[in-house]
């Protein structure tokens, strides 16, 4: 299986290659995409600076020099729904994608991955869907937890669910720590999904997005009352 | 119920409507002391008889009507002219309606896409000319997509300083907010509280339209109150 991590930043897609490389099957490539259309000198510069800040610089400048060596690292000079873009991603045949860049696919990305792109949703489909989705959890006395589901031009509405784990909320103390949580997750449920995805038996779970609803981003006041309620 | 679930359960669901309960009422206080820097004295003269009312409504122990009969009704009508209907709901006084079987022919949000800002702006009025009529089941959708328009489009026009349609964001707000006293969704509730929460400088470009605007923080002092937000769990 062809998997491509679409990530915003260098450290991203190198820390979800890391995790996932080692799946028996799964050829692992990084697609670096320009988020912000800045100059790709100054965001790598300052990536590499802040890898060296954190101690971590030898693992991460070796498996940088790894993927780049082995022709793994991909980059995107045009937007991502570039026409230029998705010819040169269709042209690469990867079968999935990872989403860890900040953007919104539209259809034509999304079908340049054979079986399409995956999210880690820091929430739980079909019911919370959209933004601030843990928090909204936490206020409705909802489990929290990640879903791991193939996406499509909407929000949240793709209707392949890949898996669901609930990730409990204990011991965090405000929206921060949750959300933390939940993000640390991503990485090590990609994996289990991409190793899902490579099982004979696996059957996706339909995302019943009648059964949910959109939440958006959540107000001062009503992030006031979740932290309250984690600190409790 | 496994594990998980039963873990992730953060606390017990009396404590999460204390909490909710206090924090608005702590808002509601907080605008009672404010709200005259949001509604300038130039527009509560502007408002010519209706600025006492509006002044008692929101400086006051505001009253509070549970409208959520309404939503058992096909659909209601009234005699009242929109505005005038508004302004009963905001200052929570009676709204005389009648149920009526038939509801008017759907409404479709695509061809509200199509139409001009000021044509969607006469058929929200025109549909809504009971406002209360947006708290009904089969308004869901226009509800979801009024929503989706506050807390996307309008969210980020305005919040970036851009030239936004004034009177079609607070007639939204409006319409949200009644849809929150009728059905205690809490997303609804949000919304308002967001576009409360807005940087004051951005309240400029909202006092063009000033008796949707009283009219809105009149709705929004009622949510405030509202105690019983906990049966907004959905489905």
């Amino acid at each position: 299986m062809q998997v491509a991590v679409i990530a915003g930043s260098i450290s991203a897609g190198i820390r979800i290659a890391k995790e996932i490389e080692h799946i028996p099957g799964v050829d692992v490539s990084v697609v670096l995409c320009n988020v912000g259309m800045r100059s790709p000198l100054l965001r790598w510069s300052r990536e590499l600076l802040l890898a060296l800040g954190s101690l971590k610089w030898a693992t991460f400048t070796a498996k940088l020099c790894s993927y780049v060596r082995r022709g793994r690292i991909f980059i995107l000079r045009r937007p991502l729904e570039d026409p230029t873009s998705i010819q040169y991603l269709r042209s690469l045949q990867f079968d999935v994608g990872l989403h860890a860049a900040n953007v919104i696919y539209r259809e034509a990305t999304i079908s340049a991955f054979r079986m399409g792109i995956l999210n880690a949703h820091i929430g739980i489909l079909p019911k919370y869907r959209g933004r601030s989705v843990a928090q909204w959890s936490i206020l409705q006395g909802d489990p929290t937890g990640v879903t791991v589901f193939f996406i499509d031009s909407g929000i949240d509405t793709g209707g392949r669910i890949v898996l669901r784990e609930f990730i409990p909320s204990k011991g965090c103390n405000d929206v921060e720590a949750l959300r933390n949580r939940l993000f640390s997750c991503a990485d090590r449920l990609y994996r289990q999904a991409l190793e899902a995805l490579g099982r004979p038996e696996f059957q996706f779970e339909r995302n019943n997005i009648s059964a949910g609803k959109r939440y958006y981003v959540m107000s001062k006041m009503l992030t006031g009352v979740v932290n309250e309620i984690l600190s409790n | 119920m496994d594990l998980g679930i039963a873990l992730s359960r953060p606390v017990q669901l009396d404590c999460r409507q204390d909490i909710l309960l206090e924090a608005s009422l702590r808002r509601r206080a907080e605008l009672r002391r404010s709200w005259k820097g949001f509604v300038s004295a130039k527009t509560l003269e502007n408002l010519g008889s209706l600025a006492p009312e509006i002044e008692s409504s929101l400086s006051e122990q505001n009253a509070v009507r549970d409208w959520r009969p309404v939503a058992t009704f096909a659909w209601i009508h009234c005699d009242a002219s929109f505005s005038d209907c508004l302004r009963l709901i905001a200052l929570a006084a009676n709204v005389e309606y009648r149920p009526v079987d038939v509801r008017p022919a759907g409404f479709s949000l695509e061809d509200l896409k199509k139409r001009s800002l000021a044509d969607r702006l006469t058929a929200l009025c025109a549909r809504y000319r009971c406002p209360l009529n947006i708290g009904i089941p089969s308004e869901s959708d226009v509800a979801e997509e009024l929503l989706r328009q506050l807390m996307v489009l309008d969210r980020t026009t305005l919040g970036g300083g851009a030239e936004c349609d004034v009177d079609m964001v607070l007639l939204k707000l409006n319409l949200v907010g009644i849809r929150a006293m009728i059905t205690r969704d809490l997303r609804m509730l949000d919304a308002l509280n967001y576009f409360y929460e807005l940087p004051r400088r951005l309240w400029t470009s909202l006092r063009a339209n000033p008796r949707l605007l009283v009219f809105w923080l009149c709705i929004y002092a009622q949510l405030l109150r509202t105690p019983d937000w906990q049966q907004c769990r959905l489905p």
